[in-house]
């Protein structure tokens, strides 16, 4: 097996097939890369079993094979060089890759192709097709909000709903919750699963500059996510996601629009004399002012801003985790938001007032934290 | 702070603490009920078989049997042992016979199990003016009322207390005063310091450190470096530094349940049969505790009684028997035991402090 590659476009695409690479991983076969070469095409795979992502790129060849290579050291080799052609030759009966630069060789033992984990065989598969940029942003907007509690494993990721109406993307760690919806995307099927964490946050960053359209495809067990020269494939949560919609309430009569800027530093600034372990900070709300106050009592620790806003409802005096309502606010755009409530003890619901594309609809919640006396 | 010349511990550090440990506990109060044990090896708890030895009576102890050795063991360096189903209904009804002598003189009482507790008489209700003779007392009052023999450390902290109640044991007391202290730490082997077990003492032994002479000699920053925080403790403790503060309310730091098996088990499915048993009754003992914890460990002891243990800390405190099992069981699948298992064991730690001031909570979405 031989061909000839630019050394920059090469690394380039093992990076983002190397995303799915773990530091220790139980099968050591696990630890390369896949080159399958065929004619003028060459398919880079990396996988940790449960996620496989592929990579095509042109080369310059007419041979075919099969070998899986050592992902670190090949990475670290390309790093080192400069942009250049570089030829690969692979020696069965030596077992070892020839890799060539300007500078010289530089060879690796490589391990039958055969040997890496066959990508599973997909049946009943449906499809949707979605603009990468918008699935990327869906994914932005609602993966920080997932748990890692081990125990629930399906809060650990983000659920895909998919219908005639609408796209719906949600996370929550049961203390907060995102959901994302497209009104102007659907999908001929209706479909429910959850995708785990580890191949969108790959997804995040690999599609952020893809202007293409993302196909889905998805069984009971996994999606395959298709665009340019990409596939990843991986399996699926398997569970059954809580009823979110169940949790938002509906009844929230208290209402405060403020510059979200504005807001969040002032929660960043009070955060720092909060509690370190509840983080609470205590809004209070009255007329058109809003007070925010934090207190250590351990430590005698306490901060307190007043600024304006636009507030309709009764006076009310609500506690929230800070590092919530700053992980919310960070991942808004909207120049305003909107903090609809009910009581003290109930979900909190941010709204951004504006900067929404058409047919985009997201809906941030936060549940309190009480004072238990 | 560094010592020279004359070495002396700050007057903050010196209270009048009394460590009493009755003899041989359970044991004791076998032979006592049981005429016909007296004189004899007795062993409270397990069997010639299974189990672990809760107690050993001081017979016994001249075979080598000790509390928490594996009955088996005790059987072979000590055939003819007696074995004794615990009672624990009863010590616990001597305890509290002890305890209410101890209330006579102090109210500053720290119970560290049934047999065992410390006792601040640096003002005593008595207006007594030596500890040494309030132990003394003490000693004579629970022999008056149980027939029962109990040794007695005095000294200035806790730490010197207890090891001073080891001195002359049984039915003896001895007494560290606040000049013996540095001198007596300064001999003291390092596996007798608190807070240094087995581990700690090698690694000790393996950097020259015998005895607490050898520790003194370290400053505070390489033991920092060599044994981390604890390194601060070992640094104190040789110089007499312990702030003993008894706490009439101990604090829970765990609750946990455990089971030996009568037959060791060998199959997956029959260890997660077996935590379903132990998870009920951890249950029971965290509902009665009202407590509510983060970090479940799963302690298992295979048939070799190699003992391990495995821990998860979850991300809210869970008083939830469900949600405490299935963290246990995960424990068990993950580390799946490759040999057969005599005794499995779950506890709940890292406790939510109870009712501490204001606390806040984090409301929940209610899924």
């Amino acid at each position: 097996m031989k061909f000839i590659v630019s050394s920059g476009a090469l690394l380039k695409q093992l990076q983002i097939v190397g995303g799915v690479l773990n530091t220790n991983n139980t099968l050591a076969i696990l630890d390369n890369f896949l080159f399958d070469l065929k004619g003028k095409t060459l398919s880079i795979s990396a996988s940790d079993l449960e996620t496989t992502i592929s990579a095509t790129l042109e080369v310059d060849s007419s041979d075919e094979g099969l070998v899986a290579i050592p992902a670190r050291l090949l990475l670290d080799g390309l790093k080192a060089l400069p942009e250049q052609p570089v030829t690969f030759v692979a020696d069965e009966k030596s077992g070892t890759v020839e890799m060539s630069s300007d500078y010289g060789k530089y060879s690796l033992a490589f391990v039958e192709g055969d040997e890496f984990p066959k990508l599973p065989e997909m049946e009943d598969v449906s499809t949707t097709t979605i603009p990468g940029e918008i699935l990327a942003t869906a994914v932005t907007k609602t993966l920080f909000a997932a748990g890692n509690d081990e125990l629930r494993p399906v809060m650990s990721g983000v659920f895909f709903q998919f219908s005639a109406d609408n796209l719906t993307f949600v996370a929550t760690d049961a203390h907060k919750l995102v959901r994302y919806r497209r009104n102007d995307q659907h999908s001929d099927h209706t479909a429910e699963f959850i995708m785990p964490r580890k191949p969108l946050t790959i997804l995040k960053s690999t599609l952020a500059s893809v202007g293409d359209e993302v196909n889905i495809h998805y069984n009971e067990t996994n999606a395959r996510f298709e665009f340019e020269n990409i596939i990843l494939t991986c399996r699926l949560i398997d569970g059954k996601y809580p009823n979110y919609e169940a949790v938002i309430p509906k009844e929230n009569p208290n209402v405060m629009e403020i510059d979200r800027g504005t807001f969040l530093s002032s929660v960043k600034r009070v955060a720092i004399f909060s509690n370190k372990t509840t983080h609470q900070v205590r809004l209070k709300l009255a007329g058109s002012e809003l007070h925010i106050s934090a207190e250590d009592i351990d430590f005698s620790n306490k901060a307190h801003e007043r600024l304006t806003c636009n507030y309709e409802g009764d006076d009310m005096e609500i506690g929230f985790n800070s590092r919530f309502l700053v992980e919310m606010l960070n991942n808004l755009d909207s120049d305003v938001i909107n903090l609809e409530m009910s009581a003290s003890n109930r979900a909190g619901i941010i709204l951004p007032a504006d900067s929404l594309e058409d047919g985009e609809d997201v809906l941030m919640l936060v549940m309190p934290v009480m004072l238990n006396s | 702070m560094y010592f020279c010349g004359v070495q002396q511990i700050p007057p903050e550090y010196i209270r009048k603490i009394i460590h009493v440990d009755m003899d041989a506990f359970y044991a004791s109060v076998e032979q006592r009920d049981h005429p016909e044990l007296r004189g004899k090896p007795v062993a409270v708890g397990g069997s010639k078989e299974r189990g672990v030895v809760a107690a050993a009576s001081y017979e016994a102890r001249k075979f080598g049997v000790h509390s928490a050795l594996a009955s088996a063991i005790a059987y072979r360096q000590c055939p003819q042992l007696i074995f004794i189903k615990p009672d624990f209904e009863k010590y616990r009804s001597v305890s509290k016979q002890i305890r209410a002598i101890f209330l006579e003189y102090t109210s500053l009482v720290e119970p560290l199990s049934l047999d065992e507790a410390y006792l601040d008489v640096t003002e005593n209700k008595k207006g007594i003016a030596t500890a040494t003779r309030i132990a003394r007392q003490i000693r004579e009052r629970i022999f008056e009322e149980t027939q029962l023999t109990a040794s007695a450390g005095i000294s200035i902290n806790k730490f010197m207390a207890k090891v001073a109640s080891d001195y002359h044991k049984p039915n003896g007391q001895k007494t560290i005063m606040p000049e013996e202290v540095l001198p007596f730490l300064e001999e003291l082997p390092i596996g007798k310091f608190f807070g240094v077990g087995k581990k700690t003492a090698e690694k000790m032994k393996k950097l020259g450190i015998h005895y607490g002479r050898d520790l003194k000699k370290w400053d505070q920053a390489l033991l920092v470096r060599e044994f981390g925080k604890s390194g601060v403790h070992y640094y104190n403790i040789v110089r007499g530094l312990q702030k003993s503060e008894v706490k009439p309310n101990r604090i829970r730091k765990s609750i946990g349940a455990e089971r030996t098996f009568s037959q060791n088990l060998n199959s997956q499915t029959e260890m997660l049969e077996a935590l379903t048993g132990i998870g009920q009754k951890l249950a029971e003992r965290i509902t009665a505790a009202k407590a509510s914890g983060k970090t479940v460990t799963l302690k298992l002891k295979y048939e070799n009684f190699e003992t391990h243990t495995r821990s998860q800390t979850l991300n809210a405190y869970t008083q939830s028997s469900q949600e405490i099992l299935a963290a246990a069981q995960k424990l068990l699948l993950e580390n799946g035991p490759n040999q057969a298992v005599r005794l499995l064991g779950i506890t709940l730690s890292n406790l939510k402090p109870a009712q501490s001031k204001a606390k806040s909570v984090q409301l929940t979405l209610d899924f």
